[in-house]
């Protein structure tokens, strides 16, 4: 035994001098990940699993009082609610941008650019801009108005149109204005993800489906769509990913009236609540949900063999 | 292209497709447009049941109030700072990194790059909470240095998993035959294989510096009174005039205009789909 171990050391440390180009560059990189991405997230789960008043380790306190909490409950729920949302109207929006973007039309090069712009907005931006459409007086309820006025020119028709502030009615109102916030900023990426896969469609299929006869629907439904499935997925979980962490569109949203779980945890972290505690078991729980995405996502998508983003 | 008898779709498509793809565009600058004509409305413009829409007498006043008043140019000053030197940073540490794994058999290369994509999807706060105690308590909050750190958390991952693919491009060939020529492996690094690489290592940046320029929740975590950029616009939006909120936006999104021009010509279908954080 000890000969054999000797050896083995010899043979790592003649590895470790064969590859000591490799490892001085790979150090810093693999360092800054340990120290400051891995040590963190175990530090997070020590500190949920830490009892507040009494220091005891381990502890289920922390998790017990977020199962007790009504708000967390409402979190919870409100965080899946946006989730299914805005999945649901990106995919839609997205694919009928991508259906649109496929097509030949003069300066699609420039029109296609111009679609890129949103990626580069900070979300913070786009959460300002959607707080000036949502707002009571903001530029949803003046379109209402318009309409009222232009329904009222009908004869027999008379129609008072009533405002409202969807950013602080709360409910799925305020849900909704997230999600078209969230919708409206992802749409790039979304629309990108989807042209890569109706690209990927042989054009002879086409062809084919047309001397056979078949008409522009028919070759919508059944060759396009199928086709893009595998698309549709990575879309899906890329994004459910993205939108369980939304923190900053939902703080300016929806932050008083509907909380989500990055705001949750955020108004446990921050004074006057001052609570690490809750906020790291809530932040263990967020880690969960996105694991259990993280995992989808390297079953379905990420297929060995075949590096796909 | 060949006509089918059953589709009458063809011809009222071509006549409403240009209206469509123009509606479509509107709709998705809206938002941008919206934020600039605010930022240029008269006071009055915007008050009543329906706020105006176009404005015929812009005015300047309040980008003249907003940097006259002085509490933008700390906030961008900082933003700059930051983004600049994370970008470097990132660069820095991740080419060398990045340059080995590309060189790796593939079955480690694969499982590094999906270990770093995944590393990428972690949730911010169950990595700030506990960065945030610790930079607390080492008298990082509010600093600078304390926000590059926790940037280059959210930068090294992404960075690193662009650069396996560009350097994956770069041929082997050139540096066997610089090798027999004599040159060191470092020398090979830095004299061929990083200037071939350049342009990808550039867009890279870029997307560095924009993720560091738009970043909010660490920059929240860790502030408690030097707001970057995106911190003032959430300050503008808890206290501000609509017009002073759609003002300091508008600082915040110009250079990214510029930046994404720069990068258009880079985003391909699929090659970056994901690459960016929503």
């Amino acid at each position: 035994m000890p000969r054999g171990g000797v050896s083995a050391l010899a043979a790592a440390r003649r590895w470790v001098v064969a590859q000591r180009f490799e490892i001085a560059l790979v150090c810093p990189l693999a360092g800054y990940v340990l120290l400051l991405t891995a040590l963190p997230i175990l530090d997070t789960l020590r500190i949920s699993l830490t009892a507040p008043a009494s220091g005891d380790f381990p502890s289920l306190v922390n998790y017990g009082a977020l199962a007790g909490s009504d708000l967390f409950g409402q979190a919870l729920r409100n965080t899946v609610i946006v989730v299914a949302m805005s999945l649901a109207l990106e995919l839609v929006v997205g694919l009928g941008l991508a259906l649109t973007l496929h097509g030949r039309f003069p300066f699609r090069g420039l029109v296609r650019t111009i679609v890129l712009v949103p990626m580069g907005v900070p979300t913070i931006v786009s959460g300002a801009v959607m707080l000036l459409v949502f707002s009571r007086a903001g530029y949803l309820n003046s379109l209402g108005y318009h309409v009222a006025d232009l329904v009222n020119h009908l004869p027999g028709v008379e129609w008072r149109f009533a405002p409202f502030s969807w950013t602080v009615a709360g409910g799925w109102r305020t849900l909704f204005t997230v999600a078209v916030a969230d919708m409206w900023k992802v749409l790039p990426i979304v629309t990108l993800i989807f042209l890569a896969g109706l690209q990927a469609v042989p054009e002879e299929l086409y062809d084919a489906a047309r001397v056979d006869g078949a008409t522009r629907w028919q070759r919508f439904t059944r060759i396009t769509l199928p086709l893009l499935l595998p698309y549709v997925t990575m879309a899906v979980i890329l994004r459910a990913i993205d939108a369980f962490r939304i923190f900053e569109l939902a703080l300016v949203l929806s932050g008083r009236v509907e909380p989500v779980l990055g705001t949750f945890i955020w108004n446990r972290y921050a004074p006057p609540t001052s609570d690490v505690f809750g906020a790291a078991a809530a932040s263990v729980v967020l880690f969960g949900l996105i694991m259990v995405c993280i995992v989808l996502y390297l079953r379905r998508v990420a297929m060995p063999g075949e590096v796909r983003l | 292209m060949m006509r089918v008898p059953g589709d009458r779709l063809e011809r009222p498509l071509r006549i409403v497709f240009p209206i469509w793809v123009a509606g479509s565009v509107g709709l998705v600058l809206f938002p941008v447009y919206l934020l600039l004509m605010v930022s240029v409305a008269p006071g009055g413009a915007l008050f009543g049941e329906r706020p105006a829409l176009f404005v015929s007498e812009p005015t300047l006043q309040f980008w003249r109030r907003v940097i006259g008043q002085g509490d933008l140019w700390a906030p961008l000053m900082k933003s700059l700072f930051v983004a600049s030197t994370t970008t470097v940073l990132a660069v820095v540490i991740a080419v060398p990194a990045a340059y080995v794994v590309s060189r790796l058999r593939s079955r480690w290369r694969y499982g590094i790059v999906i270990a770093l994509l995944v590393t990428r999807m972690f949730p911010e706060f169950a990595i700030g909470v506990s960065v945030a105690t610790r930079f607390a308590a080492l008298g990082l909050v509010d600093t600078s240095m304390g926000l590059v750190l926790a940037h280059l958390i959210g930068a090294l991952p992404f960075i690193a998993w662009i650069l396996v693919g560009t350097f994956e491009g770069v041929p082997r060939d050139i540096e066997e035959a610089a090798s027999i020529d004599g040159a060191s492996r470092l020398r090979i690094l830095t004299r061929i294989v990083v200037p071939i690489a350049l342009p990808g290592i550039a867009v890279a940046a870029l997307f560095v510096w924009l993720y560091s320029w738009n970043e909010f929740l660490y920059a929240r975590l860790l502030t408690t009174s030097a707001n970057t950029l995106p911190l003032q616009v959430f300050q503008a939006i808890d206290r501000g005039s609509r017009q002073q909120m759609a003002t300091v936006a508008a600082v915040l999104i110009v250079p990214i205009l510029v930046v994404v021009y720069f990068l258009q010509r880079h985003l391909r279908p699929g090659a970056l789909a994901g690459a960016v954080k929503g």
